[in-house]
C-alpha cells in the first residue's frame, strides 16, 4: 500500500481525452458490478447484488450509525497522524542532526519498527483499555515511521554552507532549527507524511475493526458478526471512498506545497 | 552520508545501540517490578522470557511459526506469479492499460483490512480465507510496481529490439523484463511484509491457527508475557523474510541490479 504510481510518461493530451481514459478504465469495474448485479440476488449470503448494498445501511435504523462513524473514523485519523507527525519530526531531527544520537537509539527504533501493528493492537487494549486513547496510540504507532525516517534523511543531506551561514549570523539553536533547518527539510518531511497517510488510514481502519471500539471498522466488523453482507459491502465501499478521498486531499496538498517550493529549484 | 552506504546492518556492531536497548530493557524490568506506573498487565522483559521458553519447549511456537510463514509463503509466491503477469500485459498494452486502469486504482484504494469481514462471511474461519487475503493484498505491490517497470524501459531500448528484429516474445524476455526487473524486486519486497501482516491479521480474526491466534488466545487467556512474545516473534519474521530476501536477490540477480536502500 506505501508505495507511488509511475505513470507512463506520455505526452500531455488534451483535457477531455484525460477524463475519458478515467472513464474508459471504469469500465471493467463497470461491467463487474453489472454482472453481479444480474446474476447475484439480494439476499445471497456471500455476493448480495450491487443494488441490496446501499439499503442495507439503513436497515433496523441502522442508518444514523453512519455518519459518526465516519466522524470517529476521520478523528482518530486525523489525530493519529499530526501527533505521528510531531513526534516523527521531533525524533527524526535529533537522530538526523547528531550522529551519536542516532547510533546509541537505531537498535532500539529498528526493534520497535519491526513489530507489526496488527499484533501490537491486542497488547494495546490489555494494557490501555478499549478506547479512543488506544486507537491514536496504535495509529501513531504505526504511522510515525516514514515521517521519522524521512525527515532523518532530510536532516542529513542538508548542505553544510546552510548551517555555517547561521553560525556566522550567530542565529540561536531556536531560530537554527525553525528559520534554517525545517525550512529546508520540509520538503522530505512532507513526502514522510505522505507515505504515513494511507499506513496511518490503514490501521485506523484495522484498530476499529479488531477491537470494534469506534468508526468505520467497528461497524464493518459488526455487520460481519451478524451476518448482514449487503450492509458489509456496502461499508466496504464507504471505506474505499474515504481512502479515495484522503489520498486526493494529500496529493492536491502536496502539489500546492511543491509549487510553493519551485522557486527554490529541483 | 555516504559513509554508511557501505556497512552492511550487523558488520558494523553497534555497541552503544545495543547497550541502550539493553539499559531500556533494564529500566522496563525495575518499572515493572518497582510498580512505578501500576500498569495492571505490563509483563516484566524477565517474564517475557520465561514465556518465551516455556513456548519453545512445548513446541507451540515453533508450530505456530511454521504456519504462519507457510501460508506468507504461498500467497505471496501466487501474489507474485498474478501480479507480475498481469502487471506485464498492463504495462505493454496501452489498449488493456487505458480500458482497466482506474478500475485497479479505485480497487486498490479500499484498505485491504475492510475486505476481511467479506473473506470472513464468504469462506468462514478458514485457511481458505487465509490464503485468499494474503493472495489479494500481496498482488497490488506486484502489479503497480511491474507496470512501473514496464513503463519505465527507456524506449531507445525498445529501438534496439526493432533493430535486432526480435519479435514480440524475444522483446519481452530479453528486452522488458531485465529492464523492469528493479522495480519489481521491490515491489515483491513490499509484497512479502504485506503477506505477512495479512496473514497475522486473518489468524487474529479467523483463521485459528498460526502466531496470529496465538497472540489472541494468550490475550484471552490473560498470558500477557505470551502475548510479548507472539508480537516480538512476529517483529522477528518480519525482520528475518526480509532479510531472506534480499539475500536471495544478491544471490540470484546480477550485482547492481537493485540497489539497498538502509533504514539504520
Amino acid at each position: 500500500m506505501v508505495m507511488a504510481v509511475k505513470r507512463p510518461q506520455r505526452n500531455n493530451r488534451a483535457t477531455n481525452g484525460r477524463w475519458f481514459d478515467v472513464l474508459a478504465g471504469l469500465s471493467p469495474l463497470v461491467v463487474l458490478l453489472t454482472v453481479w448485479e444480474l446474476v447475484g440476488s439480494p439476499d445471497s449470503p456471500f455476493y448480495p447484488a450491487p443494488s441490496a448494498w446501499w439499503p442495507a445501511l439503513f436497515t433496523r435504523g441502522q442508518g444514523e450509525d453512519i455518519i459518526p462513524a465516519i466522524i470517529d473514523t476521520s478523528r482518530t485519523f486525523g489525530v493519529g497522524l499530526v501527533l505521528a507527525t510531531v513526534v516523527g519530526v521531533a525524533v527524526g531531527v535529533g537522530v538526523g542532526a547528531s550522529e551519536r544520537t542516532d547510533r546509541a537509539l537505531g537498535p532500539m527504533f529498528e526493534f520497535a519498527r519491526a513489530l507489526p501493528p496488527a499484533a501490537i493492537v491486542p497488547v494495546a487494549t490489555l494494557l490501555l483499555g478499549f478506547d479512543e486513547t488506544m486507537k491514536v496510540a496504535v495509529v501513531v504507532l504505526a504511522a510515525v515511521w516514514p515521517i521519522m525516517l524521512n525527515t532523518r534523511t532530510g536532516v542529513r543531506s542538508i548542505d553544510p554552507v546552510l548551517l555555517d551561514m547561521a553560525r556566522s549570523l550567530k542565529l540561536s539553536r531556536a531560530h537554527t532549527v525553525g528559520k534554517v533547518l525545517l525550512p529546508a527539510v520540509s520538503p522530505a518531511i512532507l513526502l514522510g507524511v505522505r507515505v504515513a497517510t494511507p499506513v496511518a488510514l490503514v490501521i485506523t481502519l484495522l484498530v476499529e475493526y479488531l477491537t470494534g471500539v469506534s468508526g468505520v471498522g467497528a461497524l464493518v466488523g459488526d455487520a460481519q458478526r451478524t451476518f448482514q453482507p449487503a450492509r458489509v459491502y456496502a461499508l466496504i465501499v464507504i471505506a474505499g471512498l474515504i481512502s479515495l478521498a484522503v489520498n486526493s486531499l494529500v496529493r492536491s496538498l502536496e502539489q500546492r506545497v511543491r509549487r510553493r517550493h519551485a522557486g527554490g529549484g529541483r | 552520508m555516504g559513509r554508511d552506504n557501505g556497512t552492511r546492518r550487523w558488520d558494523a556492531l553497534n555497541p552503544g545501540g545495543v547497550a541502550v536497548l539493553l539499559a531500556a530493557a533494564c529500566l522496563w524490568e525495575v518499572f515493572v517490578r518497582a510498580d512505578v506506573a501500576n500498569i495492571q498487565f505490563l509483563p516484566a522483559p524477565s517474564e517475557i522470557a520465561v514465556a518465551a521458553r516455556q513456548a519453545v519447549m512445548d513446541g507451540e511456537l515453533l508450530g505456530r511459526i511454521v504456519h504462519t510463514v507457510g501460508v506468507t509463503l504461498l500467497g505471496w509466491g501466487a501474489a507474485s506469479i498474478v501480479g507480475f503477469g498481469l502487471g506485464l500485459v498492463l504495462g505493454l498494452s496501452n489498449t488493456a492499460y487505458r480500458y482497466s486502469m482506474t478500475s485497479f486504482e479505485v480497487t486498490r484504494a479500499i484498505p485491504p483490512i475492510t475486505f476481511v469481514p467479506a473473506a470472513l462471511l464468504i469462506f468462514g474461519f478458514s485457511l481458505r480465507m487465509e490464503l485468499v487475503l494474503v493472495i489479494f493484498g500481496g498482488v497490488w505491490p506486484v502489479l503497480v510496481n511491474t507496470i512501473g517497470g514496464v513503463h519505465s524501459v527507456p524506449s531507445e531500448l525498445r529501438d534496439v529490439s526493432t533493430m535486432l528484429r526480435l519479435n514480440r516474445w524475444e522483446t519481452v524476455r530479453k528486452i522488458v523484463m531485465p529492464a523492469a526487473l528493479p522495480e519489481v524486486v521491490v515491489g515483491l519486497r513490499l509484497a512479502l511484509s504485506l503477506c505477512l501482516v495479512l496473514a497475522i491479521v486473518a489468524e487474529i480474526v479467523g483463521n485459528p491457527e498460526g502466531i496470529g491466534n496465538g497472540l489472541i488466545r494468550a490475550r484471552q487467556a490473560l498470558q500477557p508475557a505470551l502475548m510479548f512474545v507472539y508480537v516480538i516473534v512476529a517483529g522477528l519474521l518480519g525482520v528475518v523474510l526480509n532479510a531472506l530476501f534480499r539475500r536471495a536477490v544478491r544471490l540470484l540477480l546480477p550485482n547492481g541490479t537493485v540497489h539497498e536502500e538502509r533504514s539504520w
